[in-house]
């Protein structure tokens, strides 16, 4: 079942959802498959059927069986090998047999042959997510296994969704899931992306179920939508519900927000006298409420660490806010509810929000109340203005989420209710950076330069941490950064971290030995030293999804160029222009003296959604600008 | 005379005493100076974000008078100083503690303070149970952290605890050096008489050991019903007997160990295992010796081999051959060449078996079912190898082996071993070494983690010896190419790319299992062809033949045509991109597993209309000590241009002495390959 609101990367996340299926005809073959299943696919789910009955609020028993040929390595983690459990839940019935291509038995698991042991999620101290698991080493390709689980949840607030397509590279022969509701505890159900599948739809009296069948595998395409907006998958919500031990109920978002309210965020905010103080005294001189949020915002950071436990309740309950204070530490939940506490203490209005964090933007699902979300930030509303704290970071500048968080719907949960709110979105012109750099080109191949960056937005967002490395590190960065340069020496650097502007500065000396190269009496040089695009989009034949370009950027680039003595550019190449709707691009040169090159560049990427049609325009447009910005020029010895 | 005498030498020993004193008290538990809280940074080392300002260890064992036995304590102090931020995760302590059925270690003592400066004032800050975490973190290892509260910037930590194992045979390996830099360790290991180690050490530090004894006691009290271990070494030899009981003196070796400025340990990329180079202590049981009753554990490398042999999943396991002698005479119907007969079976197995990528010595279900089941752990695979050859008369033997990811072992270590392969000796004196692990393995190719790893050979009279795996041979790639340029500075070109050896194995093991489509994608990605073509790799699955590449490609923009010339350099997708040694120095060696040829050999033909005019010179670059070499070779022929590149390195691993001659030698090679041809408009 699903867990707790904390740092969980959607990845890992959909694949914790664990999926099943049914009829015992099944043929277990798998020496004639259909081709339209095994086209691209490294596994194909042959049948699963998931049925889930709800007994009561906090009882809820999952059947699941799942057969899933598997057809190379890669397809090896696609068939069922784990149950994960926590205090809560009860795992009733565990089984798992392999098949062999003819379909003949070759080994079983029982429960007692599973193996048990924690789950470690790569960044909590500690948890109580637990697994039973097997580890099966396949003798051949293709191998089927029949996967069979019952498990018994106290919790009901988490429904099993319906995710039949779990990855790309797997298709799906059939998949059926379906709700058992004796009780009739009304239900909601939220369906993604039915249209183009052929879904069977059985609604019935608080119940439901759905069918698939015959899905093709898919492949993934670079820059498309996620895979969750690609195909079906289905949501189920009880109106009455549990979670651990506290019961529940909601219907939309505003009830749900007041159950979480009331249930998981309200009276944990308490803090000693001296704390409200010393907060106080911080606060003193302050002349807004934005500047009193920031001093309390850097006050926090300053003395907190993250640190996730996630037990029980405390999954999804935050720590006490004295308990923060006296430590010095907290998760997510923790770290927020104790900033919200803080600013409460000088009537500074904020609150407890739910967001799905992570570079790919998620959106907490505005038409569905449910249990959503992995992380919490605090909203601080400042008349107009939202003001969003990132509060598990001790080094992010005030009211500056990065992409982690941006531009996305979040659930603010209030007194009164929930609400569905949007994050900050950085357009393309708040994340700029500017590069100037003096560059002395030198008759023996060898060159000199000084470089001068600024970032902001989310360019400041990309490079501010390289500052919190060791200057070994720093250096190495560098060399990886402008890796087309060989033999590149950094000679010093300075950084500046403004974290009140939001701005970041890099000055770095270079130098290379032979970053141009000799062709007799010539010296070939790429005047474009300092940022070129250099990654290379696939080309394909038959685009399928959408073009998804998730933020845009603005770089300017303007570098004065020294030409060695007795060289000269005898032709200065001409300007250069690209206007799209993705963005523009522009390329100069322009010779200020017989010994002085002016080289600008000009980058803007827009974001945007656009249909399939123009990924090969997109795809044109970048690689015209790789091409230009790795150009050479030609100075001939005179 | 002689009084002013003694009165010196009392002198130097009351000072000496003083100072011992004064150092103890320096890092008693809780005194903390203001000092430390107020440095900023780590003086020897300004980019550490966190020091160990002190750090003791101390292992000994201890009588447990309920048990009638020896247990193992671990007691660890440690005071670390936190310079910012990034150094917080030093806050917080992880631990494993084994377990098995019938005991386990724990985790006792634990104390743990947070020292924060607050006005010009220590603020202590205790560690409570709620900043502890036990779990049970597998069926072998429990888990136990905890995390300091109150942690800022410029706060020392101080925490102490104690590990009570009941694995008395068993002292874990004691590290000397951690990730961030050591200011004082001071480490202490204390083992009874009865008890024997061997101790190795590992890393590029020295190590100031010294050796010294003590005496202790312990009162014992046999239950006379129950036996127990000391009772039939010791007797009653007690000299000061109580009654029942006896009080046994024995004596204690005491190792010390102190270090001062301890750097912080790095990880260098292309070094093979990194933990190889870490400062560390291991101590290994030779033998117990109670009284007349001694037991031994492992001394020499053939009391090792010994044991292995005498352990149920080796010994027993290669002497049996009842479940293969069927298949195996039919298999062999007919062959009598030796090197015929070994291919066979090694191929057999490969096909036959599938290793379940565990590691170890022994055997975990046992020859004959992981036979049946087809799935085995390594050795149930090769000691099914070399049964197999040895019961048809090829004279083959174990080779143990510590892969990759382990710490070599130095000395006869029974814990060093964590894999075994087959070696073949021919009667011509050929040797062919065999893993039937390896789906992609052929004779002498080996695996990576074997490879990498260290080896020891057995012969059949248990007598064994160290073996390097590496090849003396270089592995070879040879590609062709032949393109021509159009008058657009278009290129169109064929190119038959040929890897051998361990240079085909590593293909087959990273592209082995990838669909054609996988394969075109890559090399489009790889090389920047804009158009593939005709794209076929052939000998994937002919193991011990070579991968062969063959396509056809066009390339849009590795030609610059600027006014009336054109520049391109005629390597184009084979020459180097970068240099993969970035950093000025290096303290470990470079392991490349094996060494190296590539022979490149390019045709092209430029466009009509268009004259040469420049092209690179010719070129050798030469290593010292015959460690490698790269020649570049141009000849011009009307039309066309013919260059030819070999880069040969000879040696597998490069000392870092060496490192700057090797990043040089690939800057040489990188200038060069980079070089234009210039062509100009007639």
């Amino acid at each position: 079942m699903q867990k707790k609101i904390q740092l969980l990367l959607v990845a890992v996340f959909l694949c914790t959802f664990i999926r099943i299926s049914a009829q015992d005809d099944l043929s277990l073959q798998a020496v004639i498959l259909d081709s339209v299943l095994t086209e691209n696919a490294n596994a194909i789910v042959r049948s699963e059927a998931v049925e889930i009955q709800i007994n009561s609020v906090n009882s809820v028993t999952v059947k699941n069986k799942r057969v899933v040929t598997v057809l190379n390595k890669y397809g090896n983690g696609y068939a069922d090998s784990r149950e994960y459990y926590d205090p809560s839940t009860k795992i009733k019935k565990l089984e798992a047999i392999v098949y062999n291509s003819f379909g003949k038995e070759i080994k079983k698991y029982k429960k007692k042959d599973f193996m048990d042991r924690s789950t470690y999620d790569g960044y909590s101290l500690i948890g109580d997510n637990r697994m039973l698991y097997f580890e099966h080493t396949p003798i051949g390709y293709p191998y089927t296994l029949v996967y069979e689980s019952e498990v018994e949840h106290k919790s009901s607030a988490f429904m099993k969704p319906w995710f039949p397509v779990v990855d790309y590279h797997i298709s799906v022969e059939n998949s059926s899931y379906k709700i058992v509701n004796p009780n009739k505890i009304p239900l909601r159900y939220n369906e993604k992306k039915f249209d183009g599948y052929p879904v069977q739809i059985d609604r019935g009296d608080q119940e439901v179920s759905y069918v698939i069948s015959k899905v093709p595998a898919l492949e993934p395409e670079q820059k498309s939508p996620a895979l969750k907006k690609l195909v079906p998958n289905a949501w189920v919500a009880l109106k009455d519900f549990s979670l651990v031990d506290i019961k529940g109920s909601a219907v939309d978002w505003k009830s749900m927000g007041k159950w979480q309210y009331d249930n998981l965020v309200s009276g944990r905010d308490q803090l000693s006298a001296e704390t409200v103080q010393k907060i106080t005294t911080l606060v003193a001189d302050a002349t807004s409420n934005k500047e009193k949020a920031k001093r309390i915002y850097e006050y926090v950071q300053d003395k907190t660490r993250y640190i996730s436990v996630q037990l029980g309740i405390g999954g999804w309950m935050p720590m006490q806010a004295q308990d923060v204070d006296r430590l010095g530490y907290g998760d997510c939940k923790a770290l927020t509810n104790y900033t919200k506490a803080l600013l409460d203490s000088q009537d500074i209005e904020s609150y407890y929000t739910v967001v799905y964090a992570g570079k790919g933007k998620i959106d907490i699902d505005s038409e569905f109340a449910s249990m959503q979300g992995n992380h919490a930030i605090l909203n601080v509303p400042n008349g107009e203005e939202d003001i969003w704290l990132e509060c598990t970071s001790q080094t992010a500048p005030f009211n500056f989420i990065g992409n982690f968080t941006d531009d996305r719907n979040v659930l603010v949960i209030k007194p009164e209710g929930g609400e569905i709110k949007r994050t900050k979105k950085y357009a393309p012109e708040e994340n700029i950076m500017t590069t100037t750099a003096t560059i002395t080109l030198k008759a023996d191949k060898s060159i000199e330069a000084e470089v001068t960056s600024v970032s902001k937005g989310l360019q400041y967002n990309k490079r501010y941490f390289i500052k919190q490395k060791p200057v070994k590190d720093q250096k190495l960065y560098y060399k990886e950064y402008w890796d087309y340069v060989n033999n590149l020496d950094v000679v010093s650097i300075k950084l500046n971290d403004d974290k009140n502007e939001i701005s970041y500065t890099e000055k770095i000396k270079v130098s290379a030995t032979s970053y141009m190269t000799k062709a007799g009496s010539r010296l070939l040089v790429i005047p474009n030293m300092f940022n070129r695009v250099k990654r290379r989009m696939p080309k394909y034949e038959d685009r399928k999804t959408a073009l998804v370009v998730p933020r845009g950027y603005v770089h300017t680039d303007e570098y004065i160029i020294n030409i060695p003595e007795g060289y000269t550019l005898n032709s200065v190449p001409e300007k250069k222009e690209l206007e799209t709707i993705f963005g523009n691009y522009t390329y100069e040169l322009e010779k200020l003296s017989e010994s002085q090159l002016k080289f600008k560049r000009f980058l803007k990427m827009n974001d945007g959604t656009y249909p399939k049609e123009q990924y090969e325009e997109y795809r044109e447009f970048m690689s015209r600008v790789r091409t230009m910005d790795k150009s050479k020029i030609v100075l001939k010895q005179q | 005379m002689s009084t002013c005498n003694n009165l010196k030498i009392l002198q130097v020993c009351v000072l000496l005493v003083l100072s011992l004193t004064i150092n103890a008290q320096e890092f008693k538990f809780g005194k903390v100076s203001k000092k430390e809280l107020l440095e900023k940074s780590y003086p020897l080392d300004s980019s550490a974000n966190a020091a160990v300002l002190y750090e003791s260890k101390g292992v000994h064992y201890v009588y447990n008078q309920s048990e009638k036995w020896f247990q193992l304590e671990t007691e660890v102090f440690r005071r670390i100083k936190l310079y910012n931020k990034q150094g917080f995760i030093h806050g917080t302590d992880r631990t494993y503690l084994y377990k098995n059925n019938v005991s386990e270690e724990v985790v006792s003592g634990l104390k743990g303070v947070t020292y924060n400066l607050e006005n010009n004032k220590i603020v202590k800050t205790k560690l409570k149970k709620d900043g502890v975490f036990k779990n049970e973190f597998s069926e072998d290892y429990n888990q136990h952290q905890f995390t300091m509260p109150v942690l800022k910037e410029g706060s020392v930590i101080e925490y102490s605890y104690k590990i009570v194992s009941p694995f008395v045979y068993n002292i874990d390996r004691i590290y000397l050096q951690e990730r961030i830099p050591i200011k004082k360790l001071a480490v202490k290991i204390e083992f009874p008489e009865y008890f024997n180690f061997k101790k190795f050490t590992t890393g590029y530090l020295p190590i100031n050991l010294k050796e010294t004894f003590s005496n202790g006691d312990f009162v014992y009290m046999p239950d006379p019903k129950t036996p127990d271990m000391l009772k039939q070494g010791l007797g009653v030899t007690g000299k000061r007997t109580k009654r029942k009981q006896s009080i046994i003196d024995y004596k204690i070796n005491v190792n010390t160990i102190l270090s001062s400025d301890v750097p912080a340990f790095n990880i260098e990329a292309y070094s093979g295992n990194a933990k190889n180079y870490i400062s560390s202590i291991v101590y290994e049981l030779q033998y117990t010796k109670f009284g007349d009753n001694i037991k031994n554990y492992a001394t020499t490398w053939e009391d090792i081999i010994k044991t292995i042999y005498s352990r149920a999943g080796f010994g027993e396991e290669l002497k049996k051959s009842n479940y293969y002698k069927e298949d195996l005479n039919q298999l062999l119907m007919g062959i009598s060449d030796p090197v015929k007969k070994t291919v066979l079976i090694y191929e057999f197995l490969k096909k036959k078996m599938t290793w379940n990528s565990r590691h170890s010595v022994y055997t975990r279900n046992g020859v004959k079912k992981a036979y049946k089941e087809g799935v085995g752990n390594v050795a149930e695979i090769n000691i099914m190898l070399t049964s197999m050859l040895s019961s048809v008369g090829i004279d083959a033997n174990p080779v143990l082996i510590s892969t990759k990811d382990r710490v070599a072992s130095l000395y006869p270590t029974l814990d060093g071993f964590n894999y075994v392969i087959t070696r073949v000796r021919f009667s011509d004196g050929n040797m062919m070494y065999l893993d039937a692990t390896d789906k992609y393995g052929e004779p002498n190719i080996l695996p990576d983690r074997v490879l990498h790893g260290a080896a020891r050979i057995i012969s059949d009279n248990k007598t064994s010896q160290s073996l390097n795996l590496r090849p003396k041979k270089p592995s070879e790639s040879i590609s062709r190419v032949q393109y021509q340029i159009d008058t657009h500075g278009l290129i169109k070109g064929k190119a038959n790319l040929y890897n051998m050896g361990y240079l085909a194995h590593r293909f087959r093991v990273r592209q082995g299992e990838e669909s054609l489509e996988t394969q075109e994608k890559r090399v489009k990605q790889k090389y920047e062809i804009s158009d593939l073509e005709q794209y076929d790799v052939k000998g994937i699955k002919d193991i011990g033949k070579p991968v062969n590449e063959r396509f056809e490609f066009s390339l849009e923009d590795q030609v610059e045509v600027i006014d009336n010339e054109m520049f391109f350099s005629p390597l184009l997708f084979l020459k180097y991109k970068e240099n993969i040694f970035k950093l000025k120095k290096r303290v470990y060696p470079i392991d490349f597993g094996y060494g190296y040829i590539n022979t490149i050999s390019v045709n092209i033909k430029i466009p009509e209309g268009y004259q040469i005019v420049e092209t690179p010179k010719e070129a050798v670059v030469q290593l010292p000590d015959n460690m490698g070499s790269f020649v570049y070779r141009l000849k011009i022929n009307g039309d066309s241009i013919q260059v030819s590149v070999a880069e040969t390195l000879n040696e597998s691993i490069i000392l870092a002495d060496k490192y700057p001659v090797i990043k040089e030698f690939y800057n040489q090679i990188i200038q060069k390959e980079n070089e234009q041809v210039v062509l100009k408009k007639i």
